[in-house]
């Protein structure tokens, strides 16, 4: 479901198949469109700790959460 | 074409005959758009319904003085019509009267109620001169809900664990062998979710006093539920869309949807149509749940939000009478996806004497 997700200007994402809508802010933003580009969750938190100089452990916890948001809303398997 | 349609009824629980008949006094024009919203409208090709009508002459069926889409000026004339359970040498006693009246030449039902009469006696009413784009009584009952479970196998989706039910010890035995919450639904209609026994017994009580039975138990299941609208014609899907209710009003009525782009429910309602060699309108009441389709419910008529496929360039009613004309429909299957359908009130004043002349001479 998640290659579907099209993210409009306002950060909403919209899956056309079920019309489900989904806010996402600047930071799931940039995670689905990792997750888009085949990104794991590893290469996913990396990305996010160098880019903003957090430490890996604490963008993990927040990655997986969102994970599991994910999961719940049947986004991702 | 002189068309009459049934299920006048516009309230907070609607029937599909206004949204049917408006589709047939509305022709279509291109939407006027700005910069880039024009663009996007010329890409997609989506159209309005504009004022400039079909040729069609409407005649509203009613079972009820108080139906709003009596007084909303769309019909030429309106009759009241017995009840269905009265049996059919009633029903065409008067459908042979309004012929007479107005020179009917197609109906289009719209009520699951009186859907099972116009099925039985299709043949007696093409003697008479009345055209109807129906399915067959043994197509009609393939899809029955009672016969549900089987017939999603057949077409290769599933559908949640569903139980007949003729007796309170029967809802009490077999709700045991599901979770709670459970839907409680009647064999035509109303369905509702109850969160323990004693709101299932309460459910199961109000729907079969009202509807009789027998009264279907069946487990929910988690997911998206997502629909589909569309007209078959001897088993080819000529029109059709998709769409997710986002919001339903108490009784689990459209409010505002959205228009999808579903292949594997395109995909059912293509087997669907073919499997039963459908003929004439229907709707799929689906649940999406990750790469599993439910079929929640098959209806062979039109459902109240038909409307929607006409605002977004698929008039299916327009598509049914030129079927019932004989002449031959282009396909129609392509539509803008992520439209939102919106519904609203409006209000009307009318002489009371209208309603009065109604309930006396069963005509307006």
């Amino acid at each position: 479901m998640i290659y579907q997700m099209i993210i409009d200007d306002n950060n909403i994402g919209y899956i056309p198949s079920l019309g489900i809508s989904f806010q996402l802010n600047d930071t799931a933003r940039e995670i689905v469109e990792l997750l888009k580009q085949n990104k794991s969750k590893d290469q996913i938190v990396e990305i996010l700790s160098q880019k903003y100089n957090r430490d890996w452990r604490e963008i993990f916890i927040d990655v997986t959460d969102f994970f599991e948001k994910l999961k719940i809303y049947g986004v991702i398997q | 074409m002189i068309v009459a349609i049934s299920g006048l009824n516009n309230r907070e629980n609607p029937a599909p005959g206004i949204g049917v008949a408006k589709g047939l006094l509305t022709g279509e024009e291109p939407i006027k758009g700005e910069g880039i919203e024009r663009e996007k409208i010329e890409r997609e090709g989506i159209k309005r319904i504009g004022p400039n009508s079909t040729n069609h002459i409407l005649i509203g069926l009613s079972y009820d003085p108080n139906e709003p889409g009596i007084y909303q000026h769309i019909f030429k004339k309106v009759y009241l019509m017995p009840y269905p359970s009265l049996g059919f040498k009633e029903f065409k006693a008067r459908l042979e009267y309004i012929k007479r009246e107005t020179g009917i030449e197609g109906i289009i039902p719209t009520l699951d109620a009186e859907m099972g009469l116009y099925l039985k006696y299709r043949e007696e009413l093409e003697k008479m001169g009345i055209k109807t784009l129906l399915p067959t009584l043994k197509q009609f009952e393939m899809r029955d809900k009672s016969q549900l479970p089987k017939f999603a196998e057949k077409l290769g989706v599933s559908h949640p664990e569903t139980f007949k039910l003729f007796s309170v010890d029967e809802l009490i035995k077999k709700v045991k062998e599901l979770t709670f919450p459970v839907i409680v639904k009647g064999n035509y209609y109303k369905a509702y979710r109850a969160n323990n026994l004693d709101e299932a017994i309460d459910h199961f009580y109000k729907i079969s006093n009202e509807w009789g039975f027998p009264i279907l138990l069946q487990e929910v299941v988690g997911g998206e539920e997502i629909n589909f609208v569309g007209v078959a014609h001897r088993g080819q899907l000529l029109g059709g869309v998709g769409i997710k209710k986002l919001t339903t009003t108490d009784l689990g009525k459209i409010w505002t949807g959205v228009t999808i782009d579903n292949r594997s429910l395109l995909q059912l309602a293509h087997r669907f149509v073919e499997e039963t060699n459908w003929n004439g309108p229907f709707e799929l009441e689906v649940i999406s749940a990750g790469a599993t389709l439910y079929l929640i419910e098959i209806n062979p008529r039109f459902p109240a939000w038909v409307h929607f496929a006409t605002l977004v360039g698929i008039n299916l009613p327009k598509m049914v009478v030129e079927l019932m004309e004989g002449k031959s429909v282009i396909p129609q299957l392509d539509y803008p996806v992520g439209q939102l359908y919106v519904r609203y009130v409006e209000e009307l004043v009318t002489p009371l004497h209208n309603f009065n002349r109604l309930i006396s001479k069963k005509e307006l």
